[in-house]
């Protein structure tokens, strides 16, 4: 797609902002982009520029885009589709994908490390669903819970409930290993 | 109270204070890697996390589907959701306080975008209530972050606090004092971004600003909040020295009330023209020259955005119709 402003080159910064009670999208290359004032790493709250970190890859690392299609385990992004988005795909890619990663994110924050805040995440036993699931099949025997288990996972996976499957999986894991015994 | 109805802190130059914070739930892909029935899930799992004890009152749950395309423009408008947000609603759901302060957008960018907003400048104010609301979240569902990273988002550009905070300046008189591009170009060199707050970016209308902190990796939150309030109190300070120079002159003092002689009687008024001649009696009101409290230009400014307008109507109007709406309204708050 050709930039709307120049109509030369090629749109790289797509734009969403309310004109006239319109969310309207444009399509700008990079120079013009920063003509109008769009030039900077911001997708603050009057407009959004989601595809911003894409274009400026593409920009900065041509030699990437044969590197092979290695997938993220949690999300199965490859880098070439998190090039490609200009958006990471899980919080596993930050991971997979670190020093393919590292120097764009240097380029937007420096060298810096987190300074911020640390969440602090404490279990509250009685609201996770694990113990539900535990208490449950107590009746039944370790293999029709397990059935039951991996069932339930297979549901929690194809209804995008990672977090229900995660538990899950580390209870079948936990069972099977209580057989072996 | 609805934030743009409130009289606050050096409410003569700074229209609004925003907060926000980006937060993805660690069990889940971002939301460009989530079909609709995966962002359902998260959405749900953000609500029945925050959405206990008082909070359950205070706050609604809406599913963006279930809103006009108007509603959420308007939303846009009033600053509560980022354009983007309004202009796909398929899996998406908002968390609104009822006084319309606190915004939570789930499924945009991120899983959980955080914003709160407060009349005046009340930068700390408005980071704890955001913090509250993380430290709520973060205590009962894993937060995705990474000790050198900091917050996880789908973007990279906002990682480490994830923080975004920034306040709406009216600054009539550096404008037209030509100072804006100089003052832009020194509070970049500083980490800040200042632009316009409405209209195209290189030409803002209405002579409001948006001042931003752009750093958010390897600067904590409280060195961020200190850092944009001690320059924006500097553009205050400079704006009132400003001010003060061309309130001697007569040319001037003309314009403010020639501005408000029009807003009292026009018959129609485009959005464009309410915002310039609602910049020059917004400074007459704020110094003094007119005796009107400077929140109506707030409200008026929020209340007059096309799609708010249309939404007031419960209709979508043609642009003349609600120039005509838009003139009655201005010269209802105005009398
Ligand atoms: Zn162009
Ligand atoms: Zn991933």
């Amino acid at each position: 797609m050709l930039c709307q402003n120049c109509n030369q080159k090629e749109a790289t910064t797509h734009i969403k902002r309310v004109v006239n009670g319109e969310a309207e999208e444009h399509h700008l290359c990079s120079e013009c982009a920063k003509k109008l004032g769009y030039d900077h790493f911001l997708d603050d709250f009057s407009l959004s520029i989601p595809n911003f970190f894409s274009s400026f890859f593409h920009d900065t690392m041509p030699a990437l885009k044969g590197a092979g299609a290695e997938h993220c385990g949690t999300c199965g992004s490859s880098f070439e589709d998190i090039v490609r988005s200009g958006m990471v795909g899980c919080a596993d890619c930050y991971d997979k994908f670190f020093d393919r990663l590292l120097p764009s994110i240097q380029r937007i924050h420096g060298r810096a490390r987190h300074a911020g805040k640390t969440p602090h995440y404490t279990v509250e036993p009685d609201e996770k669903g694990a113990d539900k699931v535990a208490e449950a099949p107590k009746a039944q025997t370790a293999e029709q819970q397990i059935a039951a288990l991996e069932a339930e996972m297979q549901k929690a996976i194809e209804s995008q409930n990672f977090e229900q499957a995660a538990v899950l999986r580390d209870k079948i894991k936990e069972l099977k290993g209580d057989d072996r015994k | 109270m609805k934030w743009y109805e409130n009289n606050a802190e050096h409410a003569d130059i700074v229209l609004s204070t925003r907060v926000r914070l980006a937060r993805n739930l660690k069990d889940y892909p971002f939301p460009s890697r989530l079909n609709e029935a995966g962002k359902n899930k998260v959405n749900a799992v953000v609500r029945d996390a925050l959405l206990t004890g008082k909070r359950a009152k205070t706050f609604d749950y809406v599913e963006m589907r279930t809103l006009s395309h108007t509603q959420c423009v308007s939303l846009a408008e009033k600053h509560l959701i980022s354009p983007e947000f309004a202009s796909d609603s398929e899996g998406r759901a908002l968390i609104l306080s009822k006084d319309e302060d606190v915004s939570i957008m789930l499924c945009e960018e991120d899983h959980v975008r955080v914003q709160v907003i407060y009349p005046g400048l009340s930068l700390e104010a408005a980071y704890e209530t955001a913090n509250e609301l993380d430290e709520a979240l973060s205590r009962k569902v894993e937060i995705a972050f990474d000790p050198r990273l900091g917050y996880l988002t789908q973007c990279p550009t906002n990682l480490g606090t994830g923080l975004r905070a920034s306040v709406m300046l009216h600054l009539p008189a550096l404008s037209r004092s030509g100072a804006m591009q100089r003052l832009a170009n020194t509070v970049a060199k500083l980490g800040l971004i200042l632009r316009g707050a409405y209209g195209e970016g290189s030409k803002p209308v209405g002579d409001i600003y948006q001042l931003s902190n752009q750093v958010t990796l390897g600067i904590s939150e409280q060195a961020a909040i200190k850092n944009l309030e001690s320059i924006a109190n500097q553009i205050i300070a400079q704006e009132k020295s400003a001010r003060e120079a061309l309130l001697k002159d007569d040319v001037f003092i003309d314009r403010i009330w020639r501005a408000w002689g029009i807003l009292q009687s026009a018959h129609m008024l485009s959005c464009a023209e309410f915002m310039e001649l609602g910049s020059l009696v917004r400074i007459g009101a704020a110094e003094g020259v007119l005796d009107i409290p400077v929140q109506t230009l707030t409200r008026l400014l929020v209340e007059t955005q096309p799609a708010t307008l249309n939404c007031a109507q419960g209709r979508s109007c043609t642009p003349a119709e609600r120039d005509v709406l838009r003139a009655r309204a201005v010269k209802e708050a105005l009398r």
